[in-house]
């Protein structure tokens, strides 16, 4: 637990958007399972006074806020919007905002987070899945029934790899403390190295498994920044240079950012890190 | 997308930045009358890519033989690129060559300004042979102007001298949604300052604000392919890959390497992918010479396993579609496949094994 427990209210933002009632659903049914308190208000401006899935929805942030008590918010309104909720978010005073959005201009994105900043907000993406501390919360779309619970943190740029990876884990009997999805964009609010020092003081997490990609440095400043034992798996071994895979942030630029660089600097500072990630699961436990 | 030098440089000039008086000619297209640009000119192939110089990309010449060394430059190709326009610039009369950048930090999340007393070179080798050599300062994306504090901490005691192109940069910057606003290098000449050179490369999520409808650093088959919602890269292997998530899409290519196969793409079908965008993506992947075994590995989350099923059955291409699906609606897809064809597998290493030997 170290974004939210299941006594996390959560906001919806875009909450009568396709994505969003649906996801209002599958979060709210998680919270149920795990007697969490879940989704307790959606907005969406114009359409307050509505319903979602029996959720109310304001028409702010602002109004939500002041009906309820809200710890983490989870953005699904497109690019164009999408800044400007994480700004007014931030600007009622929710500590945790997960943005799923994805195609956000990285200028809106640098703005949004520099702000969220100022007003003390953690701003988790853009262009990620959420997270999910198994038994606890579950604020975005990662696949709850993938995720087991246990000692081992997990920290990706990734969506599907990452539930490809807790899948691994949790079919090898090793459940997870939080599995957080950073997001795949140049720019994101909280790297591997606020999640690590975060999961630093989470009594639950034992040990991290750092799933990065090509593109930037982030992972490496993670792991050399942080005293917990780690493992690693990089994607993007046989990428080629200058071509974007995907990602926004996936990307190897002026020679920086290639797997094999960042696997030479990974392991220089003691982490093993996987060829492959059905090896993972075993070096994991080589750890606990 | 890498802007052209030339069109970066259009827009530099509409920032107040100066550059030297120059003009663009397409291939094909008439030298224009050159004598009121300069005695001595340098043309420059119009090439998104970097090390042109190197390469032969730059050549000297006089308004008498422009049109003949034009001739020559458009004969060329820069590092594998065809030499479609050229820029015919003057020759500046300069003094000294500094660099000039402003680019998105990843690590701070934050602009991040770089000059450097010498200019006209690689600039991270630089950087690594003179510690110190490059300054650089952060500044807030929330300010409109670069302060006076850190105009002084980049430029020491040149900041009258370039403090307004440091601003002006920044303008560019931060209207043209810049990735990286370079000016390598800044020369100082008789005449005041000049952008001698220009790279301009914008987030490709802000081309459609501002007005760029082709992203060109993409070839044709990677824009239909962005048209259908897919991220596609075009790869030099024979076995075709269908994923879903960038993460996980990489992650079966590397796998695909490690167990000694080559991939002839990266295709991920993008979050919710139906059996229409399934069916678009294996015809794409198929429908490239020299693709001879199709891998399909999905994850469904949002994905239904049946969705994928359907579409991987309606797209009948001709090539054997190796099929790894789990998650959501699992069971309901492989009974839709099971028994016409399309080997199925419950890991990704199984998977991408019995492709790579199937291509072998």
């Amino acid at each position: 637990m170290i974004y939210g427990d299941r006594n996390t209210g959560i906001l919806v933002q875009g909450a009568t958007g396709q994505q969003g009632a649906f996801h209002i659903q599958y979060m709210n049914a998680y919270a149920r399972s795990v007697g969490g308190r879940g989704v307790v208000a959606g907005v969406t401006p114009g359409k307050g006074g509505q319903e979602v899935h029996g959720v109310p929805v304001y028409d702010s942030v602002r109004k939500a806020v002041a009906d309820h008590d809200i710890g983490a918010a989870v953005i699904f309104v497109p690019a164009a919007a999408a800044p400007d909720s994480i700004m007014e978010e931030a600007h009622a005073g929710i500590p945790v905002i997960v943005a799923i959005t994805e195609r956000i201009p990285v200028h809106d994105t640098m703005k949004a987070i520099a702000y969220a900043r100022m007003e003390g907000a953690a701003v988790i993406g853009p262009n990620c899945p959420g997270l999910i501390s198994p038994g606890e919360v579950k604020l975005g779309i990662i696949p709850a029934h993938l995720a087991s619970r246990g000692p081992v943190g997990v920290i990706s740029r990734s969506g599907t790899l990452t539930y490809e990876v807790i899948h691994e884990l949790t079919r090898a009997g090793i459940g997870q403390s939080t599995v957080v999805g950073i997001g795949g964009d140049p720019v994101i609010g909280q790297t591997f190295t606020d999640v690590l020092e975060r999961f630093r003081h989470d009594p639950a997490t034992k040990a991290v498994v750092v799933i990065g990609e090509v593109g930037g440095a982030l992972e490496e400043e993670g792991v050399a920044a942080t005293a917990l034992p780690v493992v690693g798996y990089i994607a993007g071994v046989s990428a080629p240079p200058e071509k974007r895979m995907g990602h926004a942030g996936a990307i190897v630029e002026g020679g920086e950012g290639d797997a094999a660089s960042k696997i030479r600097r990974m392991e220089a500072l003691g982490v093993p890190v996987a060829q492959r990630v059905a090896e993972i699961p075993a070096l994991v436990k080589e750890l606990l | 997308m890498r802007l052209l030098e030339c069109e970066a440089k259009e827009i530099y000039a509409r920032y107040g930045i100066p550059i030297p008086k120059g003009v663009r000619v397409k291939a094909g297209e008439k030298i224009p009358d050159l004598a009121g640009i300069g005695p001595e000119l340098v043309l420059k192939a119009q090439v998104e890519v970097g090390g042109r110089g190197k390469a032969g990309g730059i050549l000297p010449a006089t308004p008498a033989d422009a049109a003949r060394v034009a001739e020559e430059l458009f004969r060329k190709e820069i590092r594998g690129v065809p030499v479609r326009e050229i820029l015919i610039e003057e020759k500046l009369p300069i003094r000294h060559e500094y660099y000039l950048s402003i680019l998105v930090d990843r690590s701070t999340r934050q602009p991040l300004i770089l000059f450097a007393e010498a200019g006209g070179v690689d600039i991270e080798q630089a950087a690594k042979e003179t510690p110190g050599a490059v300054r650089r300062v952060t500044i807030s994306p929330l300010l409109s102007d670069v302060p006076p504090f850190a105009l002084r901490d980049l430029l020491g005691g040149r900041v009258k001298e370039f403090g307004p192109v440091v601003n002006r940069l920044w303008k560019v910057f931060r209207e043209k949604d810049a990735m990286l606003a370079e000016v390598n290098p800044l020369v100082t000449t008789d005449r005041g300052v000049f952008a001698a050179d220009a790279k301009l490369i914008v987030d490709d999520n802000a081309l459609g604000r501002q007005g760029i409808t082709v992203n060109r650093d993409l070839t044709p088959r990677e824009r239909e392919a962005e048209s259908h919602g897919f991220s596609y890269v075009e790869l030099d292997g024979n076995i075709g890959v269908i994923g879903n998530g960038a993460g996980l899409t990489m992650a079966t290519l590397d796998l695909i390497q490690y167990y000694g196969g080559a991939a002839a793409n990266f295709l991920d079908v993008g979050g919710g992918a139906d059996q229409e965008r399934v069916k678009h993506a294996v015809r794409l992947v198929a429908g490239r010479p020299g693709v001879s075994v199709i891998l399909v590995n999905l994850l469904g989350g949002i994905t239904r396993c049946d969705d994928v099923a359907r579409g991987i059955l309606d797209a009948g291409v001709p090539q054997t579609v190796m099929v790894r699906l789990a998650g959501t609606n699992e069971e309901e897809g492989k009974k839709i496949l099971d028994g016409r064809g399309y080997p199925m597998f419950a890991t990704m290493d199984e998977a991408v094994k019995a492709a790579v030997e199937a291509g072998a």
